[in-house]
């Protein structure tokens, strides 16, 4: 289990990292969710030790994270981490061995993660010579290849194809089966909703959100109404509680307020003709992410 | 599992020295220097005007038998001075009007003797084309020595003691202080053979500060640092860098050393024949000669330990703040901004190595030659020549091991920031700060 407390982290006198904490269990996906500039890479790079939080404490499984646990940490880093003049086999043989995995090991576990990945040609291809998702599918190799207890992915699907996103994460879902704890970074948020269980969301370095995603999206009243047939939108803004009409896609998404409302815009709409769809929905967690960190902006 | 340390500093080195370029280098390199070594060969066997031999048509209108003289003083100038081009002197009994029309247009020297009444004889020296500096200067001293003979003849001193007297001294170099540990020929040694020795170092140095921020640059360009120190730490990173990058440089040196080897042994064995070649054969055996009489060779006992010692150390300094500033830097041109003044400071030292026989008994070069960095090139210098001892090598070496010792101390925090740090902004205001933590 990673535990993440109560740290702070200045940069001159600048705050990257107000007071964060946060646990995240074993077979647990963790979402760490910010705007730029939120201060995510700096709590990244003080759970992987390379940077000294000014206070608080990381820890894994109760011990605090050095250079002999770390081995058992695999990370993903947003921008492609590898040395591109090297081949697949010998960039995949030097960070294995920086992980502290023999070499008999490491060509084990690459064969079958190439194989898996549909790019066992590769293997003594230079790096610089493959494609971005290609290049992508290497940095994750070499960030599981060593079966890692906390797996910390900051934008993994960047620069992969939907087929290539499915297959990373199929192998995310086995690593958490595993009891591997991953804490994950995207901007498409669609990918934490699939994912995560728990999340943060930071704004200038501050908690502006944070729990289950089921109990957030609970709290977070507001809901979504998709209405498909013929609609007279000022009747329905007109109603208590709707937000905004908006079109989309060949049909109306009525915002309101909270559920309460949906009954008398049920009962509007039901006076109109030739309506298909009706189906109520809970906000989605890009429409709470814009909300939170907008409000947060705006203070 | 492998030690990490070790597996760094062996991808590092295998980075450097398993590539093609290593090798290509390496094949120009020796090539390079087999031609440089046995460069009179080369020039040889493409020909030229230096082969041809000199004629020399002498004109005498003086009664004193001045081109007999002339053709023997000659002879024994050319011996003197070691200048081994075949001369061909023709006594011709034309005037010098007739004999300037023959010189026209030819490599041909026409020489002309007149008497004088105050200063017995005069000459002049006529051709088409400039004469080659060096044997121009023969000439002269063949024509001085023509003069005095024939001042000699005339005041009835006989051919013996003419020949005493024109001889050249012999001279016994005494020195009554027996700490001075050389003579006046180390001149020589200084502005000739000094500088081709030094030469490979400063190149090396160049290699070396080049190596470390192209190396340190590519890992933080491409992100892969990030991965790397949260594997090892900076320390084990920051040493396997400069300990491969100083193993590269001195696999190098010796590789420069075995080419040179290899052309000497070319050129003792197998480039004889040529009439340059066999100039500088001769006036190499004399420098070794001259070395041995003067007990500096029985110096190089000591003389080449301190140097190798000195020039480590150097390397490793050099190396640690190449490390140093390649972390603080973002990109390759930056560092190559950077790395000027490291440049320009070792360039320092090579000139004051070269000059330092010229200001003999200066203080400022004196203490120059302990500051790190310079140390390396001006102190052997001034050892060889004696302006400074044994003590004074080994007070540069203290030097030497105290910056390192401060430059791992501090600069080990710096590259613990500088490492992971992106951005060139408040950059020393970074660096104040990193130095004044604590702990690394």
């Amino acid at each position: 289990m990673l535990k993440v407390k109560n740290i702070i982290k200045y940069y001159g006198s600048n705050m990257a990292v107000d007071n964060l904490s946060f646990e995240v269990q074993n077979g647990e996906i963790f979402g760490l969710l910010g705007a730029n500039g939120a201060g995510k890479t700096t709590t990244f790079r003080i759970i992987m030790g390379l940077l000294d939080a000014n206070h608080g404490s990381v820890t894994l499984d109760g011990k605090k994270i050095d250079y002999k646990l770390v081995e058992k940490i695999g990370f993903v880093t947003e921008e492609r981490s590898l040395l591109t003049k090297l081949t697949v086999n010998d960039q995949l043989i030097y960070y294995g061995i920086l992980k502290g995995m023999s070499e008999d090991e490491i060509v084990k576990k690459m064969d079958y993660w190439l194989d898996r990945f549909k790019i066992s040609e590769y293997k003594n291809r230079k790096i610089k010579e493959l494609s971005k998702g290609n290049q992508q599918k290497i940095q994750f190799i070499a960030a599981i290849i060593n079966d890692p207890k906390l797996l910390i992915l900051d934008e993994p699907f960047t620069g992969l194809d939907p087929i290539n996103v499915k297959m990373f994460k199929e192998a995310i879902l086995e690593l958490k089966d595993n009891g591997c704890s991953i804490i994950f970074s995207s901007h498409q948020m669609e990918h934490i909703e699939e994912f995560c269980e728990k999340l943060v969301i930071l704004v200038k370095g501050k908690v502006v959100l944070e729990g289950y995603l089921n109990d957030i999206k609970k709290e977070y009243q507001k809901q979504n109404i998709f209405i498909q047939g013929d609609v007279d939108v000022s009747k329905l803004e007109k109603i208590a509680g709707v937000l905004e009409v908006v079109q989309n896609s060949g049909e109306y998404v009525v915002r309101i307020v909270n559920k309460d409302v949906v009954k008398n815009v049920f009962s509007i709409v039901s006076k109109f003709e030739n309506i298909t769809k009706f189906v109520v929905e809970e906000a989605s967690l890009n429409e709470i992410f814009i909300s939170k960190v907008g409000e947060s902006y705006e203070k | 599992m492998r030690n990490k340390f070790w597996y760094l500093t062996g991808v590092s080195l295998k980075k450097k020295i398993k590539t093609k370029w290593f090798l290509i280098a390496n094949i120009v390199l020796c090539i390079g220097i087999l031609l440089i070594t046995n460069i009179d060969s080369v020039i040889s066997f493409f020909g030229g005007d230096f082969n041809d031999d000199i004629n020399i048509v002498v004109v005498d209108e003086t009664n004193y038998n001045a081109s007999a003289i002339f053709k023997e003083s000659l002879n024994s100038t050319n011996i003197l001075l070691g200048n081994e081009s075949k001369t061909n002197i023709y006594i011709s009994k034309d005037t010098e009007e007739n004999e300037i029309d023959k010189v026209v247009d030819t490599d041909k020297i026409l020489i002309v003797f007149n008497a004088d009444e105050d200063v017995y004889v005069t000459a002049k020296i006529i051709s088409d084309d400039i004469i080659d500096s060096i044997y121009y200067n023969t000439l002269i001293q063949a024509l001085t020595l023509t003069k005095t003979s024939i001042a000699m003849s005339l005041a009835d001193v006989d051919a013996a003691l003419l020949t005493k007297i024109t001889s050249p001294i012999n001279i016994e170099r005494v020195l009554l202080d027996n700490d001075v540990s050389e003579d006046e020929s180390m001149n020589i040694i200084m502005s000739t053979v000094f500088p081709t020795i030094i030469m490979p170092f400063f190149v090396l140095v160049i290699f070396l500060v080049q190596m470390i921020g192209a190396e340190i640059n590519e890992e933080k360009q491409t992100r892969s640092m990030e991965v790397i120190i949260s594997n090892v730490s900076p320390k084990v990173h920051f040493f396997s860098k400069v300990l491969s990058a100083n193993v590269f440089v001195i696999v190098q040196a010796v590789l420069l050393i075995l080419y040179a080897l290899f052309g000497m042994f070319i050129r003792f064995n197998f480039s004889g024949g040529s009439t340059i070649s066999n100039g500088l054969t001769s006036g190499v055996n004399s420098v070794v000669e001259m070395l041995n009489s003067t007990g500096f060779m029985d110096k190089l006992i000591f003389i080449i330990p301190l140097t190798i010692v000195l020039l480590i150390l150097s390397f490793i300094a050099y190396s640690l703040v190449a490390g140093i500033l390649a972390s603080m830097t973002v990109n390759m041109e930056d560092f190559q901004q950077i790395q000027t003044p490291i440049i320009f400071v070792s360039l320092g030292g090579y000139y004051l190595a070269i000059m330092a026989a010229m200001f003999k008994g200066s203080i400022l070069i004196r203490i120059l030659s302990y500051i790190p960095f310079i140390s390396c090139l001006l102190s052997p210098a001034l050892l060889v020549i004696g302006e400074v001892g044994i003590v004074d090598v080994v007070v540069s070496i203290l030097m030497l091991c105290g910056f390192i010792f401060v430059a791992v101390r501090y600069g080990l925090k710096i590259y613990k920031i500088g490492i992971l740090n992106y951005s060139t902004d408040r950059m020393w205001s970074k660096i104040f700060k990193a130095v004044k933590v604590k702990d690394i």
